[in-house]
């Protein structure tokens, strides 16, 4: 049970790096620094010299080779594909270290959800970025994380979480938890379509509160992504559209947890509540530093990782409201 | 027959029976589940003779004034049905006996309560704020949000936080909730020389007021949810209610038909009777 605990924690940190390292390689458009997968240009790591770099670029005339693409692409697939060798030897000690059958059961799915992930990350490429994709694999990226720290929660038995009795907010803390993934998502298919500096001011929204939007296109899933997705096709008023809907639904967001935060406090959790809290206002600070400050990369791959322990914090109310 | 439908409308029915139900819904909620729906009765009563009492003082002090508004002269006192010295020891009996109940057969907290509320609303409402500020209805209407208190102590013998809970929300929906009809009857206040707000700040003022106290009212209504004090029946229907109130005042914001000032008074009414119903349903489904 001790191996579990302490290799699921080196999972949810390395899921981290893993969430860290895709935001940077989606900030810096180098979704598609490696033409080919698994490897790029044909090599485990990247091409590195003369020598290389000319071998690369014989194997794919078509692909320019940039080094500032192909890194952040390469460490990514790097780093998730040592993400998935832990898993397997979760899924391992789970199978001959326990016998409690829901960690057997997480562990094998988490794998499997990995596999897909790296299926997911050969169609973002092979597919040039289609949206749909790109999306459905942050998402796969986020759900992996959290089962990371569920078998994590489930294999150490907290001693202060046994005191704190939480069943009342049961309904609440799910209606969080669906509206931040709902949250997230927008969140995403913002990044995905390049509609972050849709409204370069805050809070109002290219100096109107009313701006105009298109959402037929902008949340239009089966669009055309032409010979590739790279720095989105959809004209402005789809991607207001998006980018707008993402800040109206923070408000929703913010809304919700300020009700279950409340809920929290007087049901003596206020240690959970508090962690909610700060956590919300960071993301919120975030967020819009990322739109008055024109997305600097730092504060960018910030706002992906908070909404990450978001989701995890979120999480954690929910396993302990429906605990049984 | 008619002299005592007179009597009857003397103590504005329609404003004792909706606070009845906001000290009834107090005293049901102050316990897990009723004890003796007898002494619920006899405690009911003692409040209901009171804010009866307060009732029939206010429209003694306010006859002249009632006689010129199309709204009020139909009351008893300006229609000459009954004088004014009847009027006055009716409502002097009355607030006795209702006191005397109260002391006897529930408790003195109760009484005194009761008893403040009474002299808030009949005195010092309607003698001296009504005429001295257009924030009368403000400050007034904490005489007016007592009820849920009142029922609740009557039970508990104590004041629960809880119960001040309920007079919080009554006491944020008063202004909206007056002021909406204000607007309507502006110009008869303005006669009588009543500082109302929409009299003294105009009415563009005192309807973004209206939208304001409607925005502190939401959060006010979410409070016993987020307190623990309810649960999800109550969550959602205070959500409704308080964005179907909202929706009114900010529709009348921007409107220019005096009637939608009438609707969202109207609303206004409906509003508070059902939150303290659904407080009700939520108390004993979960």
């Amino acid at each position: 049970m001790n191996s579990i605990k302490n290799l699921s924690f080196i999972g949810i940190c390395m899921a981290f790096v893993v969430i860290a390292l895709g935001a940077w390689t989606r900030l810096v458009d180098a979704g598609l620094g490696c033409p080919d997968w698994p490897g790029c240009y044909g090599f485990v790591f990247w091409p590195n010299d003369e020598v290389e770099i000319a071998l690369a670029e014989s194997r794919f005339p078509m692909f320019p080779y940039d080094i500032n693409k192909a890194i952040p692409e390469q460490v990514h697939r790097l780093f998730a594909a040592a993400l998935g060798l832990v898993a397997i030897l979760l899924v391992y000690l789970s199978f001959t270290k326990t016998k409690n059958n829901s960690i057997k059961k997480l562990s094998l799915f988490l794998l499997i959800l990995i596999c897909c992930q790296g299926l997911f990350g050969y169609l973002t490429v092979s597919l040039n970025l289609l949206p749909i994709v790109v999306t459905t694999h942050l998402f796969g990226g986020f759900a992996t994380l959290t089962l990371f720290y569920f078998i994590y929660l489930k294999s150490r038995n907290f001693e202060v979480f046994n005191q704190i009795n939480i069943s009342k907010i049961r309904l609440i803390a799910s209606i969080a938890f669906v509206v931040l993934i709902f949250q997230i998502f927008l969140g995403v298919w913002t990044s995905t379509n390049y509609a972050s500096l849709a409204c370069a001011d805050f809070p109002t929204c290219q100096g109107s509160y009313f701006p105009e939007m298109d959402f037929r296109n902008g949340f239009n899933l089966n669009q055309e992504v032409g010979p590739n997705y790279l720095y989105g096709l959809l004209d402005n008023p789809a991607r207001v559209a998006i980018h707008y809907s993402h800040r109206v639904s923070a408000l929703f967001v913010t809304f919700i947890f300020l009700v279950l935060m409340s809920r929290l406090w007087f049901s003596d959790a206020a240690p959970l509540a508090s962690t909610l809290g700060i956590l919300l206002i960071t993301q919120i600070t975030l967020g819009i530093i990322n739109v008055v400050y024109v997305l600097p990369l730092y504060v960018a791959i910030a706002h992906n990782l908070i909404a990450a322990c978001l989701l995890l914090a979120t999480f954690t109310v929910n396993y302990l409201a429906w605990r049984k | 027959m008619t002299l005592l439908k007179s009597y009857y409308q003397l103590c504005k029915p329609n404003v004792v029976y909706m606070m009845l139900i906001c000290a009834f819904v107090g005293m049901l909620l102050a316990e897990e589940s009723v004890n003796s729906y007898g002494y619920l009765f006899v405690a009911l009563l003692g409040i209901t003779l009171c804010a009866a009492s307060a009732a029939a003082i206010n429209q003694v002090v306010d006859r002249n004034t009632d006689a010129s508004m199309t709204r009020t002269d139909q009351r008893p006192l300006p229609q000459g049905e009954i004088s004014a010295s009847h009027a006055s020891i009716f409502a002097f009996v009355i607030g006795l006996m209702g006191a005397l109940t109260l002391y006897f057969f529930v408790n003195t907290l109760t009484m005194i309560l009761t008893l403040a509320s009474l002299v808030g609303y009949a005195f010092i409402y309607t003698i001296y704020l009504k005429r001295a500020t257009p924030q009368n209805i403000v400050i007034g209407g904490l005489a007016g949000a007592a009820p849920p208190l009142l029922g609740w102590s009557s039970v508990s013998n104590t004041i629960d936080p809880y119960a001040l809970l309920l007079v919080l929300i009554i006491f944020v929906w008063t202004p909206p909730h007056f002021w909406a009809l204000a607007i309507y009857r502006k110009d008869e206040y303005a006669k009588e020389s009543i500082p109302m707000l929409p009299v003294t700040h105009g009415v563009v003022f005192t309807k973004l007021q209206i939208v304001l106290y409607t925005i502190i009212l939401f959060i006010v209504s979410i409070l016993p949810y987020v307190v623990l004090m309810s649960g999800e029946i109550y969550f959602f229907s205070a959500l409704t209610l308080s964005t179907i109130f909202l929706y009114y005042s900010v529709n009348l914001y921007f409107s220019k038909d005096n009637e939608d000032a009438m609707r969202t008074f109207n609303f206004s009414i409906y509003y508070i009777f059902l939150i303290f119903i659904a407080l009700l349903i939520d108390h004993y489904l979960i």
